[in-house]
């Protein structure tokens, strides 16, 4: 049938034909630059995850020989095991080794045996999990949501199935408008069999090239992409690593059978549809939109007339052609509205929050690597650098303390005390309440100036302790709400060793307080019961032996100048970790312009890739609409025909059309406005922000900008139908006897 | 020689309340060569009984045959095969495919099977249906009567057992019906070709052989003429 119909068919029929080819190019581009930019995006956060946490899938720790190590390498898929490179100073040797398997799907199976064989417990394995999550590979044991790449697989399914269906509505469009010639065929004695692949070969010669070209250049578009990004964020990220281009066989195999599949499908579901219907009612049917029951369109045809009736009539008849778009196009630009609102509220929030409240506080910041407080002779040094204003060196420790049953104020007891405490904070006992109390160290000019800022005795022999609980009923972080925790009458605090409880060391109090003192630093965010008490290091010196608990690293917190500019913050910055790299310290530094600068662009960089995700859906929209706009020469010319029969002008058939236009460009707003309202109303609400706050930066411009492109596309598309349209004479559609 | 043979010929549409009984137990049968004319007011069942013998369509009840073909035991592909040897099937909108040719639309059965057309009854048929200078015109540019002939060419051009004919005259004027109800005569008379043409035309009916007359689904007369 090839040569005697198909061939023709296509030949007569280049409108129907390109609208074909174009739907096949147009959504083989996208969903092959979608998979294509999805798989470089997943192998950018594996690499990215094994530079930053090294490449290994599990670790195995203890005591582990040479031999032990050519045996583990020898077991079955393991691709490389290599002892952990050794760490600080210490003279003990690693008894780590790094696992790499070549079946990342035997890890958590084969991990266990291996540890197994060298009578090591399952408690020293580790597992990779942030890396083995890229690879769908979960650890029961893992708790952590890691929703990233299920979201990115997510979302590139939905957006391919969308592409799908635009494949398939351009395919459906075409076919269906012609059941009535697939049922005169029949009537003269053409098989199912022969209708079938008729079809399928035509849909082969229509889509092989644009689905290859597609395909192609989606990969080609993907690269270029990669390179822009590159190009853009090159040096403004510090430590982002290049991302370089790859494409698996494997993604292209699976874009090629989604999209070959899908016109195969596509080209096949008519030629079933057919094999439901006998010739003659096959040749009755016109493929021609018809609303299935009387639904009156009494809003449009209040508005705007017969038009408007007729127009929301048409919309329904064509609602299965039209969903891919509609759908798109609402999805894209709600997403659009609520991702810019949270990103907006997220900004607000975290400059808020963040970096208006700890501006006058820290400048630079150094985190000093394995390395005690207590040892640390630097102070004076970096306090005598330039641009320093002022330095304080702290670290923290783990303690618990007993609060008595009479030792709670009033107001504590008045909420409840410790009714309701995780077990995991509060431990009750006979005569009290065990509780955390974590110790910050001061160095020891920071300590009485933090004395002298909340007007108690200047000493180094005694502690401070913030005597504050937060009002649990109030949950406004913003602006919390706090009561004195326990009675201020007891002139020493006796600290009991984390681990060890039956460890301890007396300190006297020299103040309780409900002020901190101005540290980068937040207290009892996640234990509402904890102790909080604030020491000199000289005290710890005494102390911290029996109480231990002292976390590894401990922290320079610099403050300079008022209004110091980034170039002078970076030098600062610069300068003290050239003093402590020459004083044998391990650091990592930041500053707090440099961190808001990266902030900004991380949050610039996430809006932008939302924004292309959004933009994509939009594009996928548009182009199902343009397609069923090109389509509608073939399958709307004998409404066209009855309207202008029975007397309408060209003029007013154009108005149906624009409010054709006009109802699905003006769907998105009507959907997205109040559900925007609402999504925004309850972030709000979350995060106890004042709605003025947010309204004054609103980001009424990208939501417009983004809407006016949706309008535009929209009335394009509908340009293109209606000018595909105004060719046609009534005289020739009535002549063509497909009409009758 | 009996080619179509039908029995308590019945076909329902719907169901429930929207029930249609189209036929009622008809009884036909015609010989080999003649041609019958069926009439009937619009609704009473003549399409329908067209369509069942045509293979277009499914009996609820009942037995139709055409050339020994028991009709109602055919699946698709059967009955597709049987529309394209043993019936030749003509429309009052002629039922063309607009994107081939006329020579393409009457060798289109032919083609199906993979048949090579007889250049001389090939051109027999399009000569005697005076459409020999339109062969390579799309139907969009033939006038209506021309359609038509080129859909009777269609028909005929199988060899058909039985040409099935549908309100043949019924989008046509004085002139052109006249011309299609003569060369359809004439295949009958010349090609022996038997002929079951529907029509609501009196005079058109008159150039049969013999006329069955149906109303409300039931055969009220059946007269033979010669």
């Amino acid at each position: 049938m090839w040569n005697d119909y198909s061939k023709s068919y296509i030949k007569n029929n280049r409108a129907s034909s390109l609208s074909v080819i174009a739907a096949a190019f147009i959504s083989a581009l996208l969903l092959s630059l979608l998979c294509s930019l999805f798989y470089n995006l997943w192998k950018y956060e594996a690499e990215r995850i094994e530079l930053e946490e090294g490449p290994w899938h599990s670790r195995i720790e203890g005591v582990i020989r040479d031999e032990d190590l050519e045996m583990i390498r020898d077991f079955a898929h393991v691709e490389s095991a290599d002892r952990v490179p050794e760490q600080g100073t210490s003279p003990e040797p690693s008894a780590a080794v790094d696992l790499r398997f070549d079946d990342m799907g035997l890890v958590l199976e084969n991990t266990p045996r291996i540890a197994a064989l060298l009578d090591i417990p399952p408690e020293n394995i580790s597992y990779h999990h942030s890396l083995l999550a890229l690879y769908m590979v979960r650890d029961p044991q893992d708790t952590a949501p890691r929703l990233i790449f299920p979201l990115f697989l997510a979302v590139t399914i939905a957006a391919s199935l969308s592409l799908i269906a635009i494949i398939h509505n351009s395919f459906a469009v075409s076919m269906n408008a012609r059941v009535r010639q697939l049922g005169i065929l029949s009537s003269i004695g053409a098989t199912p069999k022969q209708l079938r692949a008729c079809l399928l070969q035509e849909a082969a010669a229509l889509c092989a090239v644009p689905v290859a070209a597609g395909d192609l250049l989606g990969i080609l578009t993907s690269m270029g992409l990669l390179r822009m990004s590159n190009a853009l964020l090159d040096g403004r990220i510090e430590g982002r690593h290049e991302a370089v281009f790859g494409y698996h066989p494997l993604v292209f195999a699976l874009t090629l059978l989604a999209t070959v599949a899908t016109v195969w499908i596509s080209a096949w579901m008519p030629a079933r549809k057919l094999s439901r219907l006998t010739p003659l009612e096959a040749i009755r049917d016109a493929g021609e939109p018809r609303l299935k029951r009387r639904n009156r369109s009494r809003l449009l045809a209040l508005l705007f007339g017969v038009p408007g009736e007729l127009a929301g009539n048409a919309l329904k008849a064509q609602k299965k052609a039209l969903r891919t778009a509609s759908l798109s196009l609402v999805f894209s630009f709600l997403a659009f509205t609520v991702m810019q609102c949270f990103f907006t509220l997220s900004a607000i929030s975290t400059r808020e929050t963040y970096f208006e409240r700890y501006m006058g506080v820290w400048d630079v910041m150094a985190t000093v690597k394995n390395a005690s407080a207590g040892t640390f002779a630097e102070t004076d040094e970096i306090r005598s650098l330039p641009g320093a204003e002022s330095v304080t060196v702290y670290q923290k420790a783990a303690a618990r303390r007993v609060v008595a049953s009479g030792e709670c104020t009033d107001e504590m007891l008045a909420f409840g005390g410790f009714e309701g405490a995780p077990a995991g904070d509060v431990t009750p006992l006979d005569w009290g309440w065990l509780v955390n109390a974590p110790l910050v160290i001061l160095d020891d000019a920071g300590f009485l100036s933090y004395c002298a800022q909340i007007g108690a005795e200047q000493r180094l022999d005694g502690a401070v302790i913030l005597n504050r609980i937060r009002d649990v009923t109030n949950p406004d972080f913003r602006h919390p709400r706090f009561f004195p925790y326990i009675r201020e009458d007891a002139g020493t605090s006796v600290l009991l060793q984390a681990a060890s409880v039956s460890v301890s060391a007396e300190v006297p109090v020299l103040a309780y307080t409900d002020q901190v003192p101005p540290l980068r630093e937040e207290y009892a965010t996640l234990d509402y019961y904890e102790l909080v008490h604030f020491l000199p290091v000289s005290l710890w010196r005494e102390i911290g032996d029996r109480i231990g608990g002292a976390e590894p690293d401990f922290y320079i917190q610099v403050r300079a100048r008022e209004n110091a500019t980034r170039a002078e913050l970076d030098s600062l910055q610069q300068e003290i970790r050239r003093l402590l790299t020459a004083s044998g310290y391990t650091a990592e530094s930041e500053n707090r312009l440099q961190e808001q600068e990266t902030n900004d662009t991380q949050i610039r960089g996430m809006m932008a890739f939302f924004s292309l995700f959004c933009i994509l859906l939009a594009v996928i929209g548009a182009g199902s609409l343009f397609s069923n706009a090109l389509g509608f020469v073939r399958q709307r010319k004998r409404e066209f025909a009855r309207y202008l029969s029975v007397g309408l002008t060209p003029e007013e058939i154009r108005k149906i059309f624009c409010i054709e236009a006009l109802v699905i460009a003006g769907r998105p707003v009507l959907i997205t406005v109040p559900a925007a309202a609402l999504a925004v109303f309850l972030m709000l609400r979350a995060s106890y922000m004042d709605p003025g706050e947010f309204l004054a930066e609103a980001p009424l411009l990208p939501i417009a900008a983004f809407l006016l492109a949706i309008l535009a596309s929209v009335a394009l598309a509908y340009r293109l139908g209606w000018r595909g349209l105004q060719k046609l004479r009534l005289a020739e559609i009535l002549r063509d006897d497909t009409m009758l | 020689m009996e080619l179509l043979h039908c029995e308590k010929l019945t076909k329902i549409y719907g169901a429930g309340s929207g029930q249609v009984m189209a036929l009622r137990g008809v009884d036909l049968s015609v010989e080999k060569g003649e041609f019958v004319a069926v009439v009937g007011a619009s609704g009473s069942g003549k399409s329908t009984l067209l369509h069942i013998l045509g293979a277009v369509d499914r009996p609820t009840s009942g037995k139709a045959a055409v050339d020994g073909t028991d009709l109602s035991g055919l699946n698709q592909t059967q009955a597709a095969i049987f529309r394209r040897r043993k019936v030749g099937l003509v429309y009052q909108f002629y039922n063309l495919i607009p994107t081939l040719t006329a020579r393409q639309n009457i060798l289109m059965p032919l083609a199906l099977d993979k048949k090579k057309p007889n250049p001389e009854f090939f051109d027999q048929i399009t000569g005697s249906l005076g459409i020999a200078d339109r062969l390579d015109a799309l139907p969009g540019q033939l006038s209506g009567g021309q359609q038509q002939r080129v859909a009777i060419a269609r028909s005929l051009i199988y060899r058909p057992a039985l040409l099935l004919a549908d309100e043949p005259t019924g989008s046509l004027d004085r002139k052109n019906s006249r011309e299609i109800v003569d060369m359809l005569k004439l295949s009958n008379r010349n090609l022996g070709q038997t002929i079951v043409l529907i029509t609501h035309d009196e005079k058109v009916a008159l150039e049969a052989d013999r006329i069955v007359s149906i109303e409300d689904g039931r055969i009220i007369k059946d007269e033979r003429r010669r």
